[in-house]
Formats: structure tokens, C-alpha cells, sequence
């Protein structure tokens, strides 16, 4: 591995390459590049999971001189592929370096948050719901029932705007959850269920699963179980398979005016 | 040319650990840092625009002081010997009781210490308040 990144960083193949470094007593999202070659013996895996891919679309926007390659777990992967289709990036535009997460036993595999059960109090089972459910145990419940528990989880919702900031495949410039005729604002919660309608609508063809929403949702609303059931729909009626390849074009129900290639991020 | 910098919020006293991306010296944006044991990966919408203040036009780099009813750009010192030398004044003719301090959630522990130590031990006044409270 640390031989592959060396070698992309010194035939000038990518400037600035994308993977993990303890830092600070963190495993930390890093840049390496071939003016420190020694530190590329430092590069780790995970076990943290940062959105790589959107960094990487970042830095293109400023700097599109750059070449610039990532580690790429499936979810990286799959949302490069998504951005590509979208044409925030062009096709081979970012390296990408695939790491197995496999998750068995018998390799040495980069851990992934979303494979492990997450732990909830008796409240949100009460009256909530359990993040680590599937669409379909979730759908054997009654309609009204379901319906009073998803209320009661949006209306924790916050609007820190954490579930936008870090999905990969957030990029437009203008973004339905700041349109004052849309939500409201000045008030907490933002329109409860429209703001979480809206985005789980956007998500459709877009959202590849990787739950870095969900991980930063700061009251644990079960996100990704929504945009799942959302892109379960796209699959199932349009035969639309998110991410999985980029010969396909941008999912599309309307023609989508909110899709413009990637521009330098506001400020740079 | 491109960094991630891990930092702590610096808007309220919770101290979320965060990362700044920063491409050639200039901040791009904030992320959680998702290992952090305060905030694993979350953030309130306050940390999230963090890089905002730092690159704002209106963000206050020096001290001012007011010269003739305008604002004066001036050197630290020049500051705190400007406040120091008002605080004798004000004191002098009012006694320690006239003034107080306004400790911050953004600063260590041990600066908020010395803060409530200077203001009872040095100055003489138990008018020591945090902004937390306002
Ligand atoms: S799981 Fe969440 S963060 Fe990941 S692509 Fe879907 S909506 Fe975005
Ligand atoms: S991350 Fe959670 S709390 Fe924040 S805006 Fe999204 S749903 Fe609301
Ligand atoms: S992110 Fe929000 S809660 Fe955390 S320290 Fe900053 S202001 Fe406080």
C-alpha cells in the first residue's frame, strides 16, 4: 500500500494523495506528498472514516491544476462514482486506490463505524426509532404508529446542517434546506417532517449508503434507514443502481436545475 | 498546500474537537474530528461554520482604542497599559468594588483561574462573572 502511494506521488502521477495518519492521538485524515516521502510509511487505513472524495473535490475546485489521488473504501468509491456521474469531477479526474473493508475476521481490514450495532437508551425504543432496523422491519409496523415514531425523531433535529455538510454527495451551490419559502427560519425544529422530506427526496440516485450522516447527527435521527427506503424505491421502480457504475446519467425525476459542475467553494 | 489541522471549537465552553481543511494558508472549512471523546463527530451548527469568523472581513485583528471619539488600531501593549492605567483610575476614586471581570468559555481552565485569582487577590473584588451566563 504505502509502496502504491509512493509510487503515484513520484511519477507524478497524483501531487497530493488522500489517506489516514495518527496525529495528535487521532487517526486523522491527511495529505501526503513527494516532498515527504518517509511519512508515506505512516499512512494508516482507518479506523476513522472521513468523506475523502469530497475533500478531494474540494481542493479541484480551488485548484484544478492539482492531481490528486484518495484511499477509497467502497463508500468513497461509490460516491466518486456518483460525483463523476454528476460531473463535479471529471472521470479519472482523482487516483483512487481501493482498500478492502471486507469485514471478516481473516484479513486485516479497515473497521467501518456503519458495521457495528449502535447502542440506544430505553426512550428512543419507547418512542423512536432503533437506527440499526431495516427498511423492511420497520415497514411490519403500523402505518400510524411508524408515522408518530419518525415525528418524534425529526423533531429532535437541531439543524446543524452536520447530515448536509458531511455527506460526499452534497454539492449543490444552492441547497433546498437554506430556501426561506421551503424552511422557515429562526426556528428549532426546522419544519418537521418537510426538512427531512426534502433531503431524503434529494438523496434519491444520490445517497450511496454511507452513513456519515447519520455518525454526525448529533440526536442520532436514523438517516441513513430513510434514504435507504428512498433509494430501495429508485432501484426497485427505476431499476437505478446508486453509485454502482458510472455508465449511467444522474438520476433524474424532473430536470434538475440544482446540479451545476463543482465552482470554487464560497470564499476561496 | 493541503492541511488538515485538528483544533477545538472555539464558540462555546463544550471544546468540540474539530479539523480545519486548509489549502495553500487559507481556511476551506471545518469538519468534525470524529474520534474526538467530546463530540464524536458531531457538531453543533456553530462549529460546523467555524473557518466563517476566521476569514470574515469584519473580524477585529488588533486592539482598538477610542482617540478623539474614532477608533485607533494599537499595539497590545499599548492596549493593556490603556486598560490598566483606567482600572487605577476608576478604583481610585470608587474603590475595587467599581469594577469586575468577565471570565470567557473560550479560554483554559487555568486562564479562568487566574482570572477569578487576579480579580480577588490582586484587585479585591468578588465581581467575577463567565459569559456562559448571559
Ligand atoms: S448515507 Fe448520508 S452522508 Fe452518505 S451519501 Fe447517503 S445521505 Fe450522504
Ligand atoms: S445532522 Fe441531524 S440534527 Fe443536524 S440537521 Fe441533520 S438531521 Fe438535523
Ligand atoms: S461545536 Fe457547538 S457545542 Fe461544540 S464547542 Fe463549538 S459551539 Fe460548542
Amino acid at each position: 500500500m504505502h509502496e502504491k502511494v509512493l509510487n503515484l506521488l513520484e511519477t507524478g502521477k497524483v501531487d497530493i494523495f488522500l489517506g489516514y495518519k495518527m496525529m495528535a492521538g487521532h487517526p486523522l485524515p491527511h495529505a501526503f506528498g513527494r516532498h515527504n516521502p518517509v511519512e508515506v510509511q505512516e499512512m494508516i487505513l482507518g479506523p476513522a472514516r472521513y468523506p475523502l472524495e469530497k475533500l478531494a473535490v474540494e481542493i479541484l475546485a480551488a485548484r484544478p491544476d492539482l492531481k490528486i489521488g484518495i484511499l477509497a473504501r467502497d463508500c468513497n468509491r461509490r460516491a466518486l462514482n456518483v460525483l463523476t456521474v454528476h460531473q463535479q469531477v471529471a472521470p479519472g479526474q482523482v487516483q483512487v486506490l481501493e482498500v478492502s473493508c471486507c469485514p471478516s475476521p481473516l484479513q486485516r481490514h479497515a473497521d467501518c463505524s456503519s458495521l457495528e450495532a449502535k447502542e440506544f437508551g430505553a426512550g428512543k425504543k419507547e418512542i423512536g426509532i432503533d437506527n440499526n432496523l431495516t427498511p423492511d422491519r420497520l415497514e411490519a409496523m403500523e402505518p400510524t404508529e411508524r408515522f408518530s415514531r419518525w415525528m418524534y425523531e425529526f423533531q429532535k433535529c437541531l439543524k446543524c446542517y452536520g447530515c448536509r455538510d458531511i455527506c460526499p454527495v452534497c454539492f449543490c451551490r444552492e441547497c433546498s434546506l437554506e430556501h426561506e419559502d421551503l424552511i422557515g427560519t429562526g426556528d428549532l425544529p426546522p419544519e418537521v417532517p418537510i426538512f427531512h422530506l426534502v433531503r431524503a427526496v434529494h438523496m434519491a440516485g444520490r445517497c450511496i449508503d454511507c452513513g456519515l450522516c447519520e455518525d454526525a447527527c448529533p440526536v442520532d435521527i436514523p438517516l441513513r434507514l430513510l434514504y435507504r427506503k428512498v433509494n430501495e424505491l429508485v432501484a426497485d421502480l427505476f431499476d437505478y443502481k446508486t453509485g454502482l457504475s458510472l455508465e449511467q446519467p444522474p438520476f433524474s425525476l424532473l430536470f434538475d436545475k440544482t446540479a451545476q459542475p463543482a465552482a470554487a467553494p464560497h470564499g476561496a | 498546500m493541503y492541511k488538515l489541522v485538528p483544533s477545538v471549537c472555539s464558540y462555546c465552553g463544550t471544546g468540540c474537537g474539530v479539523l480545519f481543511k486548509v489549502l495553500d494558508g487559507k481556511l476551506l472549512g471545518t469538519l468534525p474530528l470524529k474520534t474526538h471523546p467530546v463530540n464524536e463527530g458531531k457538531l453543533c451548527i456553530k462549529g460546523w461554520n467555524l473557518h466563517e469568523f476566521v476569514n470574515s472581513p469584519l473580524r477585529l485583528k488588533a486592539p482598538l482604542i477610542r482617540i478623539n471619539g474614532r477608533f485607533a488600531k494599537v499595539t497590545w501593549d499599548r492596549a493593556i497599559r490603556y486598560t490598566a492605567e483606567k482600572f487605577r483610575e476608576v478604583m481610585s476614586q470608587h474603590g475595587p468594588d467599581s469594577v469586575g471581570f468577565l471570565a470567557s468559555a473560550k479560554i483554559t481552565n487555568e486562564d479562568n483561574y487566574l482570572i477569578q485569582k487576579f480579580a480577588r487577590a490582586v484587585v479585591g473584588t468578588n465581581n467575577v462573572d463567565h459569559c456562559a451566563r448571559l
